[in-house]
Formats: C-alpha cells, structure tokens, sequence
C-alpha cells in the first residue's frame, strides 16, 4: 500500500502561485476559493520574505475525520489521503470548522466539504498532482514514502524537517517541510463544534448508559414474569371510576 | 354455549393503520439512522452496528438515501392524516396524552412499575396498596410515552427537515450541527421510550386485549370497564370523544 506524503522545500517557493491555478484548473474549484495556498513568513529567500506552500496536511490523526459524523471525511487506508465521499457528506461544516489547518472549505455549488484530495484524477494516469506537476522550481514534491524510488524517505532522513503543528494539537500532518520554513505559528489549536462535541462527550454515552440500563430493566421484569407465572400480574386491581 | 363478550371499537382503522406504519417506519429509521453514524465517538451502539450494514450491502451513501426518503415519506403520510383528521383523531389524542392528573398518574407508574419488578403478592405482604387508580382512553405510562414520542417526532422532523437540505442551507453551519444532535437526541428519547413501549404493549402481562386492538381495533368491554374506566364511563354514556361514536359488538 502506498503511502503518499507532500514534501516541501519552501526555500524554494517564488509566490508565483501557478500551483494554486493548477489545482483550481484540474479540480474545477469554484471562483474566489482554493484548495491550497502560499502563505508569506518572514525570512530570507526574497528581501525579508520567504513564501511557504501548502494544502491539507492529510494527517495521520486528523481532527477532521473525528469531528464527521457520518464518515464521508476519512483516511483512506489504502493510499493514506484523507478524502471527502461527497455522496454522504451532508455539509454540516464540523471538519471545516476543526481542521487546524483551514484547509477545507464548503464548497458553495455543492454544499460540501472541499479539500486537496491529491488530484485522483492525475495519479490515476501516472502522473503527479497538478500543483506538483506545474511547480517551476520543484519546491513541491510528491510521492510514496516507502518507495525508494521517490526519494521521499532520503530527503527526509537528511533533515532539518519540519512539520507544522498547533501549539497543543499534533494531528501528525503528512507534509514534511525541508529545512527551515516560515511562518510556522499559523496553525489554530482547534475543538469540535459544540454541538458535535455535546453529542460525543454527553449524549452518546447517555443514550448508552439509559439504554443499557431500559433494556436490561426490561428483559429482568420479563424475566421475572417467566419465572413467576404470568397469572400473578393479570390480577392487577383497578379502582372505581369516580 | 359460552357467552361472548362484548366489544368496543378503541381504534379506527386510519388510526391502527398509522400505529403500524409508524412503527415500521420507525424502525427502519432507527436503524438506518443509527447505521449512518459512522464515527465511534458519536455512535451509541458500537461500530459493530455499521459495519453489520455496511457487510450487507447498505453501505453509508445507500443508508443516507434510504433514511432521507424513508424520513420524508413518513413525515407527509403523518402531516396528511393529522391535518385530515384532526377532529376525529389528532386533537383528541393530543388533549388525551396532554390531560394529567399528578396524583393519579403518579401513582399509576409508582404500583405499576412496583408491581411489575417487585411483584403483586410481595407487596400485598408488605401491605402496600396494589390497586391502580382509574385511567382514562390512554393510562399513565401511555401518555408518559406519548409526550416525548410526540415532542420528539416533531423534534425528529424538523431537524430532519434542517439535515435533508444542509447542503442548501443558507443559514450557518451551526444550525446544521444544532440539528444533528439534536435530531440525535429525539431519537434517542424516543428510542428508549420504544423498548418499554413495546414490553408494556406485548410481554407485560394483561395486555394481550389491548395489544390485539392494535389489529381488530376492538376491546372486550370488561378489559375496557377495568383498564380504562374512565374511558369506558365516556363510552357507556355516549360521550366518547376519542371516536366519533360508540360502535359496540358481539363476536
């Protein structure tokens, strides 16, 4: 099974953005939203600023999937992306509003989770994801992290690596930036909403509890009415009407 | 020959036809719905339940349709046969399950469940009092289903309504999350409600009469004088208000 990663030398980054184009091209995003972006950190690459590509960190805890209560956000075993089914999304906004990463958006034609999904499309041919393919300086690279031959696993092992996180929230991001990278403190430690958080912490383990205990009431008082015989109770006394 | 009893007709062929129909819609969204919880945190009778439907070929996209069609359809039949019969059954049965006596009620639920987990003859022993007090059409554990299934119905629907069409939604997102848990939550109100409702209608002892109404629409009259004696005063004075007229038989 692969196991794709992103890894980045954002040194390399000139901020001409044809990585975003290119997604928006291939995936169809809708005018005035992106799936992935170049945020500007402060650094040395242009006079005091150094450019930091990035998209959905396809993390290997993510947040995202936690917060979904239907399973249409999930990590997919077999390749390791983190995919929305946009069939079962029904657009509650729970994973856009925990990823620390604001990497998802609603998309606003369908109503529905939208995030990098590593273009599935072009992989499915061979080649690479569109932002990847299009980068002139090669600052993205893409591939599988235990096949040797991507040379993933090498540039990695030679660090300095980076991988951005909240403060207090490490959902094990799946982009690997080279040396060092800026800005870094951009990632929000996030929570549920409050709604999806009641419904984890309280009710589910409520319904579990009360439920347990009515079915195990009823099946004792059913029980004991097997054992008793059932004339006992057919003769209840009824009072008079008044 | 042995003398049959006497039967009254306790419910309309409209109203056991949309006690069956809600039940079977019940279920099947019961168990859809729980099967679309796909997420461990959120789900409260274990992954097993999903993966259970999953292996049977209903996978979550199908559940979803499933549930959300199944939802709509028993929403509409239920608002057509409130509003067409809202007269002769719906207010009836809503000023019914609302009506209260504190006291009375009270001690219904207190004898019965004692009577019911402790036993009729334990408790004469003690010399506590067994003797329920007279019930009207519905008797106090009916109406203590009857007020949240009904207040979660509407609960269900609504949320429902917010659920089917949030890919839509113009409002915030938080709406849509409000009602995703709580159309969670009127489910799982309603759900619990259901396993006693059941017990009571078909295990518990006594009720055979009155579970079998459910299908002939028909009680014998004595099980009405002694279970429902309020009810069958109305009855035998012509006043009853739950159907339109009295409709007595032999068998």
């Amino acid at each position: 099974m692969p196991r794709y990663v992103m890894v980045i030398d954002s040194s390399r980054c000139i901020n001409c953005k044809t990585c975003v184009a290119a997604c928006q091209q291939e995936n169809r995003v809708p005018y005035g939203y992106a799936r992935n972006w170049i945020k500007v950190g402060a650094g040395a690459t242009s006079p005091g600023l150094h450019f930091q590509p990035g998209n959905c960190m396809h993390c290997d805890e993510p947040i995202c999937v936690s917060a979904c209560p239907t399973g249409a956000t999930f990590k997919d075993p077999a390749d390791g992306v983190v995919k929305v089914n946009t069939a079962l999304c029904i657009g509650c906004g729970s994973c856009i509003a925990t990823c620390p990463y604001g990497a998802r958006f609603r998309n606003p034609e369908l109503g529905v989770a939208d995030k990098c999904d590593y273009c599935p499309r072009l992989r499915a041919l061979g080649r690479e994801p569109a932002c990847v393919a299009v980068c002139p300086t090669r600052a993205r690279r893409f591939g599988d992290l235990d096949d040797p031959a991507s040379g993933l696993r090498a540039l990695i092992d030679k660090g300095p690596v980076v991988r951005l996180t909240a403060p207090a929230t490490d959902t094990k991001p799946a982009i690997f930036y080279l040396g060092r990278t800026s800005p870094t403190d951009w990632p929000k430690d996030v929570t549920p909403p409050l709604p999806i958080g009641l419904w984890g912490a309280i009710m589910a383990p409520l319904t579990r509890v009360v439920g347990g205990a009515v079915l195990l009431g009823v099946a004792g008082v059913a029980l004991r009415q097997l054992v008793a015989g059932r004339g006992e109770g057919q003769r209840e006394g009824h009072g008079k009407a008044s | 020959m042995e003398k049959r009893p006497d039967m009254i007709r306790r419910h309309s062929a409209g109203a056991i036809f949309m006690h069956w129909f809600n039940a079977g819609c019940w279920i099947a969204l019961l168990a859809t719905g729980l099967g679309l919880i796909d997420n461990p945190e959120l789900q409260p009778l274990g992954m097993w339940w999903v993966r259970t439907l999953h292996a049977l070929g209903l996978d979550g996209v199908l559940l979803l349709q499933v549930h959300a069609t199944l939802g709509l359809v028993w929403a509409s039949v239920y608002a057509v046969f409130s509003l067409v019969r809202l007269k002769s059954e719906t207010w009836p049965f809503l000023r019914e399950v609302g009506t209260f006596s504190p006291q009375s009620d009270l001690t219904w639920v207190l004898r019965k469940t004692l009577t019911l987990t402790v036993g009729e003859e334990r408790l004469r022993a003690k010399g506590l009092a067994t003797e329920l007090p007279a019930q009207g059409f519905y008797n106090a554990g009916q109406k203590l289903f009857a007020v949240p299934a009904v207040l979660g119905s509407a609960g269900l629907v609504a949320t429902g309504l917010i659920a089917l069409f949030s890919r839509a939604w113009p409002g915030g997102a938080d709406v849509v999350q409000w009602a995703l848990a709580i159309h969670f939550l009127c489910a799982a109100l309603v759900a619990v409600g259901l396993v006693v409702h059941v017990y009571m209608a078909t295990i518990a002892p006594g009720e055979g009469p009155a579970f079998r109404s459910m299908f002939t629409g028909f009680v014998p009259e004595d099980f009405a004088r002694h279970h429902n004696p309020l009810w069958h005063e109305r009855v035998a004075a012509g006043r009853d208000e739950t159907l339109a007229k009295r409709d007595k038989r032999s068998i």
